[in-house]
């Protein structure tokens, strides 16, 4: 690195000035923890027997993927 | 996180048409150009476009205005809209002077009836997901 190189990084200090409040407002810790104990969502059996149902009525009727989807 | 609920259960309500009609118009666009389908789809896409997810935010602020009276659940609220919606986008493509093949147009009733319990299932996991993000959830 030549000298014109290191005083680079002070120049760059030195215009943006120290950055003020940069701390966290509060601690994001317990958040998370709660985030991670949540359980994960699970389906009902007859919300799987829902999809299940609309899948197999997509493999016998393809004619009704068109109808179904412009409702989306 | 109490103000404008309203306008975050719009939000919360357009997000997920919004994500899934791009991937309906991409269907629809495989169908008819490479399969070259005989049906100008594209003269009727103004529904999904336009109309589809102002319909679901406002119904979603439905929801939000109802459920403090004991009102249904999200799924099954979400589920009544193929009612409204596939009547209106069947008027809508007959209003645009296509030509409905006769299938589509038997096909049709079937078609509400499947997005209904696509609709149930959307509106259960997918708004209400995104009901608890914008922190307007049960």
């Amino acid at each position: 690195m030549n000298p014109s190189e290191e005083r680079v990084p002070d120049l760059v200090k030195r215009a943006l000035g120290p950055v003020a409040d940069a701390g966290l407002k509060r601690d994001l810790w317990p958040r998370m923890r709660a985030r991670l104990d949540r359980p994960a969502i699970r389906l009902p059996w007859w919300d799987w027997a829902l999809a299940a149902a609309i899948l197999l009525c997509f493999i016998l009727f393809p004619a009704a993927i068109p109808a179904v989807l412009y409702q989306f | 996180m109490s103000k404008h609920v309203y306008l975050r259960a719009y939000m919360a309500g357009i997000t997920v048409p919004s994500v899934l009609m791009v991937f309906a118009l991409i269907s629809f666009c495989v169908v008819r150009f490479s399969y070259d389908f005989p049906f100008p789809i594209e003269r009727a896409m103004v529904f999904p476009l336009a109309l589809v997810p102002p319909i679901w935010g406002l119904w979603n602020m439905l929801f939000v205005a109802l459920r403090r009276r004991r009102y249904l659940p999200l799924g099954l609220h979400g589920a009544v809209v193929p009612l409204f919606v596939g009547p209106l986008g069947f008027a809508i493509l007959r209003m645009s002077g296509l030509d409905i093949p006769p299938l589509v147009a038997t096909i049709f009733p079937f078609g509400v009836a499947v997005a209904m319990a696509g609709y149930y299932l959307v509106w259960k996991y997918l708004v209400g997901f995104c009901n608890e993000l914008a922190g307007i959830g049960l």
